[in-house]
């Protein structure tokens, strides 16, 4: 996409998206918008100088001559990040979303186990049996039991279902304010979609203790892109949400150790992810989308890369969380 | 409670129509001559296409074999039964039959049928109930609508054609030219075509005086033109002289009449002695210049996205926040500050439908409200 002329009067370009002309094609009157989002996907608030020698006029001068790309047709990659309505004028922090990984006891941790090419700081997710219970020729663990693979070839009974899922606390990471304070309510998220490429996974619950596979998660919306949407929350979803409380205590959830930020807390989403079954089937889409790399000890495995998305329906934020899927070529 | 959408009422939208027009200039070079004519070869251009079926012949605005290639235009010709060259002698005419069929499949979409049932002749003053003005000998241009759109807006139409009486290259048969227009049609069409408006094309001298019809008489109707599909039929006698049928019954220069090809046939004996195609070759080269505005109309839905002073004024970008703080805060009593970039309008179920981009950043914060209106056009 090329960049909006601003050298004059400030003008708009509007498209539909590939969805929304799907949506008119079908004519049965799901195209119909009925709400607004502001967003502020081309900048970058570290531009805003709040040291600027020449006074706060000139504060955000970088920010405003910023260049916009052209409106994008992909629903996707579109009003990436929102703007917040939120009534009250003296916030000086706002929450965030951040993976979990680092947090003991909640199975989050990533991969960082030797491959070749070396690939870290990712979670690993098998699609097949074979797959997942391939052996460690040095310690002889599964592949499953390894920190930062989920297993999810959606395991028979008494396989087990390995040690690692994806977590995310949601809340203020400053240590300016302290855990034990609660965070307003409106700040908050009891709803969050997770976004994932249809075609290579699906989202299911977390694990569950007992060893059997996480029943899957009902998927809301697949649009054009093969991207599923699914709406979790609180309420509807209580399994997928975890305990995270007012830090005051050593013990238990109230410890301060226990989550991923530093400050008052909000909602905690835990959940795993199941393979797709063509990946479980058929390496095409390892072929097409996809390579190879080798894993120490382990062999060599089809992989492709991709990425979950979390985002807080209330303040917009969102993470990005990159998975690969791994398919056993050879021992 | 924090949000980042905001629902539209029901006076935040609105609908409106809007007629947009393009000037569409074709050169007299782009019909004949700039992709390869040489040694008068007359209907050797790459970019006319003649087709097996010899009905009519398509021109491009670029060698046809290329993918670049746009179609713009299609000619044809034909004549009524009713039409003289369609009796005595001219029944063993090159493509008799079908020059027929092509007048009467014309005549049928464009004019349609009497009470009964049979076909209406093209009328060259619109009067369909009076047996006079008939065309029967026509000339068709049919436009693509990638050139017409919607419609040809009226008023818009210009055909100059050359009317010199010698065919020896373009110099000379474009000594002498006639402007065939719609001028008038601006506040004065018909509509009693079953395929829209229509509106009749007048002739008028434009180079030298070929139409000399008395010292007040300087223009005569030579054609129609259809507005909503886009198809000029202009009258072969045009290219006649006045002593045989002249423009419609007007006289042009009564020295000599036009000479259509080297041969030195008449319109007449081009029509039925050429094949289709050879007939539109002779007549492509009598073109000079043609120009017309097309109109497309524009449905539009507008959506007026309003921010108010107390909304959308915090970001989740991610360089927003630096541990958790806004970057654009010291303390608290700052005001929050966000910069728009980006609508999003959504469906009920949270989709993304529409995306507009503004040219640059406007800053938002709780001294200021914008209203960003969004036009979608269908």
């Amino acid at each position: 996409m090329g960049f909006l002329d601003n050298s004059g009067d400030i003008i708009l370009d509007a498209v539909l998206t590939d969805l929304g002309r799907e949506r008119l094609a079908r004519g049965d009157g799901s195209f119909k918008i009925t709400k607004f989002a502001a967003a502020d996907d081309e900048i970058d608030y570290g531009k805003y100088n709040k040291n600027h020698a020449s006074g706060s006029a000139y504060f955000d001068l970088d920010i405003l001559t910023t260049p916009v790309l052209e409106a994008f047709t992909n629903n996707i990659g579109s009003v990436k990040h929102k703007l917040m309505t939120i009534p009250r004028n003296n916030l000086l922090y706002l929450p965030v979303i951040k993976l979990a990984n680092g947090v003991s006891g909640q199975d989050a941790g990533m991969w960082a186990g030797t491959t070749s090419p070396v690939s870290t700081n990712l979670y690993l997710v098998t699609v097949d049996n074979d797959t997942s219970m391939d052996v460690n020729d040095s310690d002889s663990e599964k592949l499953y039991q390894k920190t930062g693979v989920i297993r999810g070839d959606g395991a028979s009974s008494g396989d087990g279902m390995g040690n690692t899922q994806i977590v995310t606390d949601q809340g203020l990471d400053t240590s300016k304010i302290p855990s034990t304070f609660t965070l307003d309510s409106d700040l908050i998220e009891n709803q969050y979609i997770i976004e994932i490429d249809d075609r290579l996974g699906k989202i299911a619950g977390p694990l569950n203790g007992n060893g059997s596979a996480p029943s899957l998660a009902n998927a809301n919306f697949i649009d054009d892109d093969r991207v599923a949407s699914y709406y979790l929350s609180k309420t509807s979803n209580s399994d997928y949400f975890g305990n995270l409380e007012p830090a005051n205590t050593n013990d238990g959830n109230n410890n301060p150790a226990v989550c991923a930020v530093a400050g008052p807390r909000g909602t905690r989403l835990k959940f795993t992810i199941r393979a797709s079954l063509e990946l479980n089937t058929s390496t095409s889409l390892f072929s097409r989308l996809g390579s190879t790399y080798t894993i120490t000890n382990h062999g060599t495995f089809y992989y492709v890369d991709s990425t979950v998305r979390i985002t807080g329906v209330t303040t917009g934020y969102r993470l990005d969380i990159p998975i690969r899927f791994i398919k056993l070529q050879s021992t | 409670m924090a949000s980042t959408f905001k629902t539209f009422l029901n006076n935040d939208k609105t609908t409106t129509r809007t007629l947009l027009h393009e000037a569409i200039p074709i050169t007299g070079t782009i019909m004949s001559g700039t992709y390869g004519l040489g040694a008068f070869g007359v209907g050797a251009e790459s970019n006319i296409k003649n087709y097996s079926h010899g009905m009519f012949q398509s021109v491009y605005d670029y060698p046809y074999l290329s993918s670049s290639a746009n179609h713009i235009l299609d000619i044809s010709v034909g004549y009524a039964a009713a039409s003289s060259l369609s009796g005595g002698a001219s029944q063993d005419a090159t493509q008799r039959k079908n020059k027929i069929n092509m007048y009467n499949q014309m005549a049928q979409v464009l004019m349609g049928h009497d009470h009964t049932g049979s076909i209406q002749r093209f009328d060259i003053d619109g009067n369909l109930a009076d047996g006079a003005g008939k065309m029967n000998e026509v000339i068709f241009i049919n436009f693509a609508r990638l050139l017409n759109k919607d419609e040809i807006k009226k008023g818009s139409f210009k055909l100059d054609l050359g009317v010199a009486s010698c065919f020896s290259g373009s110099d000379v048969s474009m000594g002498a030219q006639v402007r065939l227009n719609d001028s008038g049609s601006t506040d004065s069409y018909f509509v009693n075509s079953p395929t829209g408006e229509y509106g009749i094309l007048h002739a008028s001298n434009l180079v030298g005086t070929p139409i000399k019809d008395g010292p007040t008489k300087t223009t005569t109707a030579a054609g129609l033109i259809f507005y909503q599909a886009g198809i000029a039929v202009i009258t072969g006698s045009i290219f006649l002289s006045g002593s045989e049928l002249g423009i419609s019954g007007s006289a042009l220069e009564s020295v000599t009449e036009v000479q259509m090809d080297l041969a030195g046939l008449n319109i007449n004996n081009v029509l039925t002695a050429s094949t289709i195609s050879g007939a539109c070759d002779d007549i492509r080269h009598r073109i000079s210049n043609l120009q017309f505005n097309n109109t497309t109309e524009l449905n539009s839905t507008i959506y007026f996205c309003r921010l108010n002073n107390n909304e959308f004024n915090y970001s989740s970008n991610p360089t927003y926040l630096s541990s958790s703080q806004i970057v654009t805060k010291v303390v608290s009593t700052d005001l929050p500050v966000s910069y728009v970039t980006t609508m999003g309008l959504y469906s009920a179920d949270n989709e993304l439908l529409a995306t507009a981009k503004l040219s640059e950043p406007l800053r938002k914060d709780p001294s200021n409200e914008l209203t960003v209106r969004v036009r979608l056009d269908y």
